[in-house]
């Protein structure tokens, strides 16, 4: 579903700082393997929200002593996040209304 | 001269952003072979698994370059045009006498100044306000939002 991808990164960021793999890890595990994102798709879409301000990048050191470079949430990814949270819950709620009717 | 200078310049920040790319993806696949050689493994066959996992890695860096090449371009355009329109702001306060037109300057030279602080400010680019106004939509102009599926 379309924003859904921006919607996770955007919630797996609120928490804390993470690199590319540790975000597609955690989503997995959230999801408990329901949902699935191909790996390499997170990146365009993580450019993509840095280039709308709404995460930043700066490059660390990753657990295993490697150069990685990590995204946090910016102020407008938070006011994002909220935003496309609460539409999320209005559509889900939507939908579901619609499937109880028919 | 200039353009031999500006070119040469291109190109090292262009090689730049295509390594920093290439290594932030390469570091994805190398702790997904870790991953699965950690759950017992072979070497090759978790490269091979890896490189699955993670889809059309030539694709991926192509579009990840693609988008902080326009990016940059966009930052030096905005930057360029803001620093002219100030100094043109200065120029016609400081040649006018009218007092009309030397108003003007002083709105060019706000403009300018603003606009500045704005692209300084981390998140408060002009594109992040934009973003930020049509926040209450869900919509995605992501191509790759297709890729997220259900299991």
């Amino acid at each position: 579903m379309q924003g859904t991808l921006e919607l996770l990164i955007l919630n797996t960021l609120a928490r804390e700082s993470m690199h590319g793999y540790g975000i597609v890890q955690r989503i997995h595990e959230a999801a408990e393997d329901l949902l699935k994102v191909e790996d390499g798709s997170l990146y365009p879409a993580l450019y993509r929200m840095e280039e709308r301000g709404w995460i930043k990048s700066e490059w660390g050191v990753s657990e295993n002593n490697r150069r990685a470079k990590f995204y946090k949430l910016t102020r407008t990814g938070q006011k994002q996040l909220e935003a496309q949270r609460a539409n999320w819950n209005r559509i889900s709620k939507a939908v579901a209304r619609i499937l109880q009717a028919t | 001269m200039k353009s031999a200078i500006f070119n040469l310049l291109s190109r090292v920040n262009g090689n730049k952003i295509s390594l920093d790319v290439e290594d932030e993806l390469q570091f994805h696949v190398e702790m997904l072979e870790r991953k699965y050689m950690q759950e017992g493994m072979r070497a090759a066959d978790a490269q091979a698994a890896a490189l699955r996992r993670f889809g059309n890695f030539q694709r991926v860096k192509k579009q990840c370059v693609e988008i902080t090449r326009r990016s940059t371009l966009l930052r030096r355009f905005l930057k360029t045009s803001l620093i002219l329109l100030g100094i043109a702001g200065l120029l016609i306060s400081i040649g006018s006498s009218d007092y009309k037109v030397d108003r003007i300057g002083h709105v060019l030279i706000m403009i300018a100044i603003t606009g500045r602080l704005l692209v300084y400010v981390r998140g408060l680019s002009p594109f992040t306000y934009l973003a930020g106004v049509k926040a209450t939509s869900i919509t995605d102009t992501s191509k790759n939002s297709s890729n997220l599926r259900k299991a």
